[in-house]
């Protein structure tokens, strides 16, 4: 992954980021509402994982946005501007063309958010949110990080170790899944015993008494302070612009939109600075580090020098 | 005030027919390195499991511990938990969490410590152990070296006025081992840390001890400083003797009791104030091969990505029957990679390898070519719940008709009727190696491929494991030993390389090749090479210098 | 018998806590349909599966497991994870569903939640996360649930192979499929009417039933070996003390 200034920030700022964007994103279908977060999404995980990125949209993201698109159409029939008729008599309507599409560019944007999510929030950062209200799972999940390598480290050693004892499988799929659950069998078997041998060591070193804190892996300073408050409040100002009718989308049975007045282009910009709020964090940082760097050859030098 | 003080301490397990403890009374002093040795099964790890509440086997206990002057079970949870730190055997299978952060801070969450104390203790631990830099990993990528050095690291957070280790180091390089060692000795010297550890490797840990313990069969045989423990050990002819470091040995049989030395620099000055001859032991005739090696490698090249490294560089090597060869060498070197090119798991990209002098181009099935590879672990060869059913399955698995003889055979050899009816992971790791190699001989190998066979052993199971060793040499068997444990190689290898930067460096008969390198080779060899420049082994050199006398 | 009323009023209180989650469901639908006109569906089943699952983490928490249980908990939540990456090749194809069941006849019904509800969110955290991670989440969880409700005895024999597969393709048919379904409905279609429901649970039919019979298969052939060694594990360090 590349340097990324948004993955810095306090997991607090993080998490609420990912809830607001993706709350409205789910629950207001409105053809700029959903356009916005779709570019800011697909921007902002080409910053995050690049080529990735692309394998993505290409393999999984576009073939499921044309499905849904093209299927809206073929099964719902509502609305009022036919535009041509099917064979058994069905119409398609422009409302439900228009419907599939953006409702297939919200599928998007929802997976794009979620592959951002991944990248940014990682096992620590849920470690460290839910190590308080949730202690015990969120140790399990901890430990499950922890053990899923190993068991994969494992199979492979094993299935190698058992070459010397058995019959390699050649292109029989039985004997190919008797082989694999043999190596199976002793994965498990293998897993189970040094479990406990964890355990030990957990024991040995306090756990289960009572008051358990937590490690505070991360600092909330007053940059987290500063985006936090900015985060929430565009998202109560679009959130407000949306839910009192001022940004509104309504498909069936004819398209109808609210007209654009102050309070929905209020809500429109909220909602647009809480996307790319990353991505403004990067540029920022990006700039101060120019100047930073620039100006400070003096002092670098003699640091290098002493 | 003693740290611990046990009195009559016996123990018997639910289902134990003698005591695994038995009256064991010994003190520990405050800021005292205390060594507990031993054969495998006499009782070490059950004592030391005793020193900590939560950790004490359930069983029949008698007798008394008492920590700081008062009863170890009326120190509370808490206290035991902060003040005692133990360090177990296995790296892997003591690590809790995934990220090295949350380990080094694990105990400290679970002791409920205030937020700014945690984070000025791990800080430190993490800057004291030299792990800040791996501070924010996932902990499956730490080596096995360094994973043990953060459990040492993550029960140091606690601050604990006792540190218990039960053969740390077992599972670990020789050169980790030491630094681990080191790390060790450090805290108890700079910290004032009371040690108790459990070893093998006493070349290392015996000059390091102020007291060692010595167990056999339960009981406290002989307690006192390192050099004392050897002599009594010698005088009583007790098996353990075997385990003392090199210098030791030499010096109890040459009578050079006043110091007795404990190091390889002991050892030398003590040899050089002896005067004597140098002399050479006759050079071993050259080994007569069959006309076909058993496997053959010219010139193989591997890498695992097409746009890595190679790992292999133009590697040859040859293994005739009834041979076995000692290939030795830092980590990193590609001796695992070779390891898995020799079994067919591997391909190489490059080269030609002969297999009984057919050619190989491709993966190949081990057990159709009968070549044997037995993994450092060795439970990654079991699959059945008993030994029994286990060793079955191999022998019908190669097929033949005579499956029961060969089972029984095969049995006889590595000695194990008595393991027959028992499940794998319950027996003790020299056991588990011995059912992995008849396992393995059921499916009638004519090369076996070892993979540091005797990592975790103790002094006295090394030997029996390498009169096996030979047996199945004189059974016509290609034997590549792939190891650390260079006493082990020196004794048993006919031939012997060192692998470097994916090639074979040097390669040589075993005794020629050690006695040319300067630390590739045996403590014997570096205590007498002055005066006797080929010998290798401990009972050579006292060989050679009693013939003087 | 006190250890046999102690089952039953676990299993009664179990059941209480689903009645109730299931209650307020048609809140949760009021609050939807009166608030919210878009999405109205997809806002609904968010708050119904939060909500079913608050009690359960709750317990879990509260239940303060020794380590020992804690750690093999983990384990089998690992090979479940495991068990999913390594079948990658073959969609839908996966015994995580047999593994979460296992999981629940061994450890009873709340584990079996957490278990089913971890595996689905760690191989998600791992692999792709989706929109789709909460539905699975409770599906899983809901089969590990359901796995331990119906078998899960102390100290008794494993349950019998037939009843158990069968549980296992009705758990798929009934619980799993249709949940997962449900979320490919609601989190690619917002304006949802029964025509195109038929259409995406007909869609889903083959994959379900694929889903079936790898449950089966798995179930045949892991139950009896995992619940074996669970329980030498459990004799051997002493964990049913």
């Amino acid at each position: 992954m590349r340097r990324d200034a948004f993955h810095t920030v306090h997991p607090a700022v993080d998490l609420a980021f990912f809830l607001f964007v993706m709350l409205i994103t789910a629950f207001v279908l409105h053809p700029a509402v959903t356009g916005i977060s779709l570019a800011a999404a697909l921007t902002y995980a080409i910053c995050l994982k690049g080529r990735k990125t692309l394998r993505l949209c290409l393999t999984f993201v576009l073939p499921v946005v044309v499905i849904v698109a093209v299927f809206n159409p073929l099964f719902n029939h509502a609305g009022t501007t036919v535009l041509f008729y099917m064979k058994n008599g069905n119409a398609v309507t422009m409302e439900a063309v228009l419907y599939g599409a953006v409702s297939a560019c919200m599928f998007a944007a929802l997976i794009l958010w979620c592959s951002c999510l991944t990248a940014v929030m990682t096992s620590d950062k849920y470690v460290y949110l839910f190590g308080r209200a949730i202690p015990t799972l969120s140790l399990v999940f901890s430990m499950v990080l922890r053990f899923v390598p190993r068991l994969f480290a494992r199979i492979k050693l094993v299935s190698e170790a058992q070459k010397s004892v058995a019959p390699s499988f050649g292109k029989s799929p039985i004997k190919a899944a008797s082989h694999g659950l043999s190596v199976l069998s002793a994965t498990v078997t293998w897993a189970l015993e040094s479990a406990v041998t964890v355990s030990d060591s957990m024991h040995s070193r306090g756990y289960g008494l009572p008051g358990r804190t937590s490690f505070p892996l991360f600092r909330f300073d007053r940059r987290d302070a500063v985006l936090g408050i900015s985060m929430l409040v565009c998202f109560a100002l679009s959130a407000a612009a949306m839910a009192t009718g001022h940004i509104r989308f309504r498909f069936y049975p004819s398209v109808k939109y609210s007209p654009a007045d102050a309070l929905s282009l209020i809500g429109y910009a909220a909602f647009l600075i809480l996307c790319i709020t990353p991505l403004l964090l990067n540029i920022w940082e990006r700039a101060s580090l120019a100047r930073a760097l620039g100006s400070g050859s003096f002092s670098k030098k003699t640091a290098d020098g002493g | 005030m003693a740290s611990y003080s046990v009195k009559d301490l016996t123990f018997t397990y639910p289902n134990g027919a003698s005591p695994a403890l038995d009256s064991v009374s010994f003190d520990a002093a405050e800021g005292e390195f205390l060594l507990v040795i031993g054969r495998s099964g006499c009782g070490k790890s059950t004592l030391l499991r005793h020193l900590k509440t939560v950790l004490a086997p359930h069983g029949e206990r008698t007798g008394d511990v008492l920590f700081s002057g008062a009863p170890l079970s009326s120190v509370g949870e808490r206290e035991q938990a902060a003040r005692i730190g133990f360090v177990f055997q296995h790296p892997d299978d003591q690590i809790v969490t995934d990220k090295v952060w949350h380990e080094l801070a694990f105990g400290l969450e679970s002791l409920g410590t205030d937020r700014e104390v945690m984070r000025l203790r791990v800080a430190e631990m993490a800057s004291y152990f030299g792990i800040e830099e791996l501070f924010d990993r996932s902990v499956a990528e730490l080596s096995g070296g360094q994973k043990q050095l953060l459990n040492l690291a993550s029960v140091m957070a606690l601050n604990p006025d006792v540190l218990i280790l039960d053969e740390p180091t077992s599972q670990l390089d020789p050169i980790a081992a030491f630094d681990f060692l080191s790390t060790v000795k450090r805290l108890n010297t700079e910290l004032g840390i009371t040690v108790i550890l459990s070893e093998h490797r006493l070349e290392e840990a015996m000059p390091f001890a102020d007291r060692v313990i010595v167990m056999e069969g339960g009981r406290i045989e002989v307690c006192g400083g390192p050099r004392e423990a050897a002599l009594k050990l010698y005088e009583t002819s007790s098996p353990m003797f075997r385990a003392m470091p090199t210098a030791a040995r030499i010096g109890c049989a040459l009578g050079m009791t006043a110091p007795l030395p404990l190091t390889v620099n002991e050892g030398r000055a003590a040899l050089r104030a002896l005067g004597l001859e140098k002399k050479l032991l006759p050079a071993a005739e050259a080994p007569r091969h069959a006309e076909t090696p058993a496997v053959e490698a010219k010139g193989l090249f591997f890498r695992y990505e097409k746009d890595g490294c190679d790992v292999l560089k133009g590697l040859d090597i040859k293994l005739y029957p009834g041979e076995i060869y000692g290939l030795v060498g830092g980590n990193g070197a590609g001796k695992s990679t070779l390891l898995s090119v020799l079994s067919g798991v591997s391909v190489p990209y490059r080269g030609k390898l002969y297999i009984n002098g057919e050619r190989k181009k491709a993966a190949f099935g081990a057990f159709e070519e009968r070549v044997s590879m037995l993994h450092q672990d060795p439970r990654t060869l079991f699959s059945a719940d008993t030994v029994a059913d286990d060793l079955k399955k191999a022998a019908y698995g190669r097929g033949g008709g005579n499956e029961d003889e060969r089972i029984s055979e095969a049995v006889r050899l590595m000695d194990i009727e008595d393991l027959l009816g028992r499940h794998p992971y319950d027996l003790s790791g020299g056991e588990q190696q011995r059912a992995a190699i008849a396992k393995v001989l059921l499916t009638e190998p004519r090369v076996l491929l070892l993979d540091e066979p005797t990592k975790g052993m103790d002094a006295s199971i090394k030997e029996v494991f390498g009169r096996k060793l030979l047996e199945l040499k004189k059974a016509g068997l290609a034997i590549l030993l792939v190891s650390h444990d260079i006493e082990f190689c020196a004794e048993y290898a006919d031939r012997a390389g060192f692998m470097f930067d994916g090639a074979i460096a040097s390669e040589n008969t075993a005794r020629e090749f050690f006695c040319e390198n300067t630390f590739y080779t045996t403590a014997a060899n570096r205590t007498a090479r002055d005066v006797y420049r080929n010998a290798l082994l401990t009972g050579e050199v006292i060989g050679l210098a009693r013939k003087e006398g | 018998m006190p250890e046999k009323r102690d089952d039953r009023r676990r299993r009664i209180r179990i059941i209480v806590t689903v009645l109730v989650a299931a209650a307020a469901a048609p809140a949760a639908i009021f609050l939807g349909v009166s608030v919210w006109n878009d999405r109205r569906f997809y806002l609904v089943s968010l708050i119904i599966m939060l909500l079913s699952a608050v009690p359960f983490v709750l317990r879990f928490e509260r239940k303060k497991l020794r380590p020992r249980e804690l750690v093999v908990l983990a384990a089998m939540i690992a090979i479940g994870v495991a068990g999913r990456a390594a079948f990658y090749m073959l969609p839908q194809f996966k015994p995580i569903i047999a593994v979460a069941i296992i999981t629940g006849i061994a450890f009873g019904a709340d584990s079996g939640f957490i278990a089913g509800a971890m595996i689905a969110f760690v191989s998600n955290f791992m692999f792709v996360q989706g929109p789709w991670t909460p539905w699975q989440m409770e599906a899983l969880g809901l089969t590990g649930l359901l796995g331990g409700l119906f078998f899960h005895r102390k100290n008794a024999a494993p349950p019998k192979t037939v009843p158990l597969v069968i549980f296992g393709v009705l758990s798929v048919l009934l619980v799993y499929g249709p949940i997962v379904d449900t979320s490919t409905l609601l989190t690619t279609y917002s304006d949802v009417t029964w025509e195109l429901a038929g259409k995406v649970f007909a869609a889903g039919v083959p994959f379900n039933l694929i889903n079936a019979a790898a449950t089966a298969i798995f179930l045949l052939l892991l139950a009896k070996p995992l619940l074996k060694k669970l329980n030498r594990v459990q004799v051997k360090y002493g964990l049913l003390e």
